[in-house]
């Protein structure tokens, strides 16, 4: 293997990672809060969606990416009043968010652009892209600080392991949950907008491809925590580049197995992490 | 403007009601704690007391009358509501956390947590992992927490249900010593030996009303008693000359864990009741988990023969016993699937398990509308009455029961204590787990003090003497 | 008595899942500048206007019933199982590959076909079931993981190892025609998987209501700590009932290459493994109004096509319809336990 392909391998790593890293830190934030967001892979398209039509209505694809975020949130708003206010399952909401989701990015196709299975073109951030991977690894120092060293962190860890316990220090746990989950949206809203306007310029159907069930795996492979979970995406983000890196590369193997590479891998990891580490004590038990 | 007298309340409640789906828990109270008594509150299980501390507290609404407090109110919960993967500082100062910029100050915290630790007597570690901490230390942690917030009332729910009696008295002392610092301290309890030593009045609810209030130098153990069920006591069936024969035996019993059993020798004979005695988190539950082999161990633990019988009440009726949403008689096949009588091929045998249901029903006088109802919608009594009937419905030779009676009304704890020496008394070998020490006393044949995974002592059921029992039970040798 | 009351329940809940779909319909009509009533006249004539309409509406019913009814079996086991689009396809691929390769007589082709379907995709599903039973992996994640390593290696195998030929498209060779399941309505595709499914759904009912394995089952999904103590295993239960429910969803996928396709292609299922987990959850994970569920998804999954035509509305708006109703369904369900434990 020569320099410039480990080079390539590397930084498509880093560019595979990244939407992974941004859905992996609000599942993160949002389990450490205590409702587990099933919902991502469904926040990732209502973000990767909302980004590229913004871009296309504006022209402007920083615009697309704040708007992608907006979307995000509004659905891990959506998951949160269902989570706290309603106390439903938290698992069948997110798959009902993900069924919504996923399906309304199909519709508005259709009603918007007039197109079925992919938008037209649109403006993409281009290079500028490397703000926003900068901003993931920057999000999760942060979002790691904001854990371990603040108030609001040892509240929100509090609440996930038993909400009881922050009322009497007169705190409302729904209040941060839902709080935490619509960050979580944003954030998987973020990753689906740097997959659709950051790394390409348009949204084709099914483009998510599971990377929110994946980022779901590396909240788990990740022990919990920012950190271990930006380490773990980039382990997925390495093995999605792998394959791409091979296809065509290597005669013998074949692309069509090869694109299972990254899913093989979470699994695996999947496997391996649990037992090894502890859920929060009160992650998707309703209060 | 108001009279010394007036200004002594601290926490006035005033016609308090509160309902839930089916029941009214709380049904008009009036009560007035002072600044600097110690008021016990008492009552049956079901008789409203904790319903209304927690109203007292904020905690629940009223759904009418109102509470007033001069000055913060803290409450003790009888099941801590601590966060057990943080430190005890952290537990402490939640929500109050002292602060450096935008990062908590650890440092401050943990000095300040011991010194509130250390001007109310009750030393403790600020760094200790609150998972890690023994029953009485995590009880510590929860006090702590609400007199960081300085409280004018203290509510304690049941504060002693997990304390050794010699940890009881260390704790009676602390909070004699906040009372008598000018703290208003309201003890919700069923325990009527601590009302009589440490409560200045005491107020009687019974079903959701007040039935007495009075000073306790003016009452007695047995009038309160008699207040709190409405009447005499009910009777426990008495105990019959039985003949003894071997049935379990322990050898050298270990398992892992902080409250595992190191070393563990005991025998149970048919037609005695071996009660443990003992304060939580000594080893029951490694004890129960490995007679029903759902935990791994060493040593051995033998049945007379391969095939004795063998009926369990386990601990936690809702989540290890039954399934609440299920029906009386599928909870009588549920868990008896290996008994020829309750399936015939694959399929569930519905008429024997219904026949079974209705002989329990009888037995235990479970009071359910139909045997098709789910036992969710039952009480907490009626439940606990499947889950022993169902233990003893097929006559075993031997059963474990881990605290049979724990959280149901009197009248069911009598039905239920009269059932297990019943089935002594027609030669079953019963091994009684509980942290009554008053339910082992009644019951037991034979006590063994279960302290730190080793049994500390062996009685005599008859000469136990309660205050020797009450040391070794506190770890004293 | 209980029954009545629990079929109140499902009536309930089927009824107003179809109440809400009915009323999104007719807002995204409006939306849309359509006529509802000339809207919902083309989806119903679409769906059921004919012989032809009919059969095309119970073909997507019986194509949802199957995984639907498997996703009912997990979840009734406490176990989220969103793989059956995985288990769809490694059925159809099994029973594709076995039927272009296997001389026998038809109707023994027939249970081969279907057998091999089922049992590929009980591996696949017992795969997850595995993952949690050993290592306690989350079966969420596990099974939508391995929907996505289904597709690529039914794609590479298709694509190559069993391409029909080497001129062809990525598909398995066609099955003789002695092997095509039995049509059951004359000039439509609607063949007897209709009523294998139909018997599955009986089964299914009379296991989870009757047998002690169902008791089991349901007892590991609502109690598990109890379930554990009755000596029943949680490991063995979960990787049965995984299994099982993948062998269901890959009996589905069988059914759609003998019945329907007639030969395995990548293109077998549009999402149906999907959609089905919107069916269980309307038909209240109960069998019997699963059926209902499959039949009234099947109308809109058909009329849909019509109304597209007719009232300028996107088939898509059928899914985020579906989306809603499980987000409200999730709902319900709280409700209607808060409320059965309360009375």
């Amino acid at each position: 293997m020569t320099l410039a392909l480990l080079v390539t391998l590397l930084t498509l790593t880093v560019l595979k990672a990244t939407p992974i890293i941004f859905a992996a830190l609000g599942g993160t934030i949002s389990e450490r809060s205590g409702v587990v967001n099933i919902g991502l892979e469904g926040m990732m398209a209502a973000g990767a969606f909302g980004a590229v039509y913004a871009t296309s209505a504006t022209g402007n694809p920083v615009v697309g990416v704040i708007a992608g975020i907006l979307a995000g949130a509004f659905f891990g708003f959506v998951l949160g009043v269902a989570a706290t206010r309603l106390k439903v399952d938290q698992i069948v909401a997110g798959t009902g968010i993900n069924l919504l989701c996923i399906g309304g990015a199909a519709y508005a196709l259709v009603v918007l652009f007039h197109q079925q299975g992919s938008s037209p073109q649109v403006a993409s951030l281009g290079t500028a892209d490397v703000w926003l991977i900068v901003l993931a690894f920057a999000l999760a120092i942060a979002l790691h600080a904001f854990l371990w060293l603040t108030p609001w962190g040892l509240r929100l860890r509090a609440i996930g392991e038993n909400p009881r316990a922050v009322l009497a220090a007169g705190i409302d746990p729904l209040r941060v949950r839902m709080l935490a989950v619509t960050i979580s949206g944003a954030l998987a809203g973020l990753g689906g907008a740097f997959l659709s306007v950051g790394e390409l310029n348009i949204y084709s159907d099914g483009m998510t491809a599971g990377r929110g069930f994946i980022a779901l795996a590396a909240v788990i492979f990740g022990r919990w925590t920012p950190l271990g979970a930006t380490l773990a995406a980039l382990c997925f983000g390495f093995f999605e580049a792998l394959q791409f890196i091979l296809q065509g590369r290597v005669a013998w193997l074949p692309s069509d197995a090869m694109q299972a590479l990254p899913y093989v891998a979470a699994v695996i990891a999947l496997a391996g992490a649990t037992g090894r580490v502890r859920a929060p004590e009160s992650d998707g038990v309703p209060f | 403007m108001e009279t010394g007298r007036a200004m002594s309340v601290a926490l006035a409640l005033r016609g308090i009601r509160k309902t839930f789906p089916g029941v009214v828990a709380v049904d008009g109270v009036d009560l007035d704690v002072r600044r600097g008594e110690i008021h016990a509150l008492v009552g049956e299980n079901g008789a409203g007391k904790s319903t209304l501390a927690r109203i007292a507290f904020g905690e629940l609404h009223a759904d009418a009358g109102s509470v007033e407090a001069h000055g913060t109110v803290g409450l003790v919960h009888q099941h801590f509501e601590l966060v057990g993967r943080l430190r005890v500082w952290q537990n402490v100062l939640l929500g109050r956390e002292p602060r450096t910029g935008w990062r908590i100050d650890t440092r401050a915290a943990r000095a300040r947590v011991t010194h509130l630790a250390q001007r109310n007597g009750l030393s403790i570690d600020p760094d200790a992992l609150v998972e890690d901490l023994p029953v009485g230390m995590r009880q510590r942690v929860e006090l702590l927490r609400e007199l960081e917030r300085d409280p004018a009332v203290l509510l304690l729910d049941e504060p002693t249900a997990a304390l050794a009696p010699g940890e009881i008295d260390a704790f009676f002392a602390t909070i004699e010593q906040l009372a008598h610092n000018g703290t208003a301290v309201l003890v919700v309890t069923h325990k009527l030996n601590e009302v009589m030593e440490h409560a200045q009045r005491v107020t009687v609810m019974r079903h959701g009303k007040i039935v007495e209030q009075t000073q306790i130098a003016r009452t007695s153990a047995r009038e309160i008693a008699q207040a709190m069920v409405g009447g005499e006591l009910p009777a426990i069936a008495q105990r019959a000359a039985t003949v003894l024969a071997p049935c379990l035996s322990i050898r050298d019993l270990r398992t892992a864990g902080a409250a595992g059993l190191r070393g563990v020798d005991l025998d149970v004979r048919r037609g005695e009741i071996v009660g443990i005695a003992g304060v939580e988190g000594n080893g029951q539950s490694a004890l129960a988990d490995a007679i029903a082999g759902m935990i791994t161990h060493a040593g051995t633990v033998a049945f007379a023969s391969p095939h004795t019988t063998v009926g369990i009440v386990p601990q936690d009726r809702a989540r290890e016993a039954l399934v609440l949403g299920w029906s009386l008689v599928e909870n009588v096949a549920f868990s008896r699937f290996q008994n020829a009588r309750m399936h015939a091929g694959p399929f569930v045998n519905f008429a024997n398990a219904r026949t079974d249901a209705q002989t329990i029903a009888q037995r235990f006088d479970v009071r359910a509308a139909t045997l098709d109802v789910p036992v969710a919608t039952l009480s907490g009594g009626n439940q606990q009455k499947i889950v022993v009937g169902r233990a003893l419905v097929d006559h075993p030779e031997f059963l474990l029961a881990y605290n049979p009676t724990r959280g149901i009304d009197v009248g069911a704890a009598a039905l239920v204590q009269s059932r297990l020496v019943q089935a002594r008394n027609d030669g079953a070998a019963i091994l009684l787990i509980s942290f009554e020490l008053d339910e082992i006393l009644a019951l037991a044949d034979r006590v063994l003090v279960l302290f730190n995974g080793s049994i500390a002592g062996a009685f005599d059921g008859a000469s136990a003497d309660r205050g020797e029992l009450g040391r070794l039970m506190a770890g004293g040798a | 008595m209980k029954s009545l009351m629990d079929r109140a329940r499902g009536a309930r809940g089927a009824l107003g899942a179809l109440a809400i779909a009915l009323v999104l319909i007719t807002a995204a009509m409006l939306v849309a500048g359509a006529s509802p009533i000339d809207g919902f006249a083309a989806l119903f004539a679409g769906a059921l206007g004919g012989t032809h309409q009919l059969g095309e509406t119970l073909v997507q019913a019986t194509a949802l019933l199957f995984p639907a009814l498997g996703i009912a079996l997990a979840f009734r086991a406490g176990l989220f199982n969103i793989g059956a689009e995985g288990q769809l396809l490694v059925g159809g691929l099994a029973a594709g590959a076995l039927g272009a390769n296997v001389h026998l007589a038809p109707a023994l082709a027939a249970v081969i076909m279907l057998g091999g379907g089922a049992l590929a995709g009980g591996v696949w599903g017992g795969i997850a079931g595995w993952l949690k039973a050993r290592f306690g992996a989350n079966e969420i994640i596990a099974t939508l993981m391995l929907n996505f390593i289904a597709a690529s290696l039914t794609g590479y195998l298709v694509a190559g190892p069993l391409k029909s030929s080497p001129a062809g498209g990525p598909e398995t060779a066609p099955l003789a025609h002695a092997y095509w399941l039995p049509v059951l309505l004359p000039y439509t595709r609607l063949s007897i998987a209709l009523l294998i499914a139909l018997a599955i759904a009986a089964l299914l009912h009379v296991v989870l209501t009757r047998t002690v394995f169902g008791y089991e089952l349901r007892a590991i999904g609502e109690a598990p700590e109890a379930a554990r103590r009755a000596g029943i295993s949680l490991q063995r239960m979960a990787l049965l009932a995984l299994a099982s429910s993948g062998a269901i969803a890959g009996l589905g996928g069988a059914s759609i290459v003998a019945g329907e396709l007639h030969r395995f292609n990548t293109q077998l299922s549009p999402g149906y493994g999907y959609t089905a987990i919107a069916v269980a959850l309307v038909g209240d994970l109960d069998a019997r109004w699963i059926c209902v569920a499959a039949f009234a998804f099947g109308i809109l999954e058909t009329g849909g096509l019509a109304m597209q035509a007719v009232a300028n509305i996107p088939k898509d708006a059928i899914h985020v319809i579906e989306g809603v109703i499980v987000v409200l369904l999730a709902a319900r369900r709280y409700v209607a336990a808060r409320a059965a434990i309360a009375s």
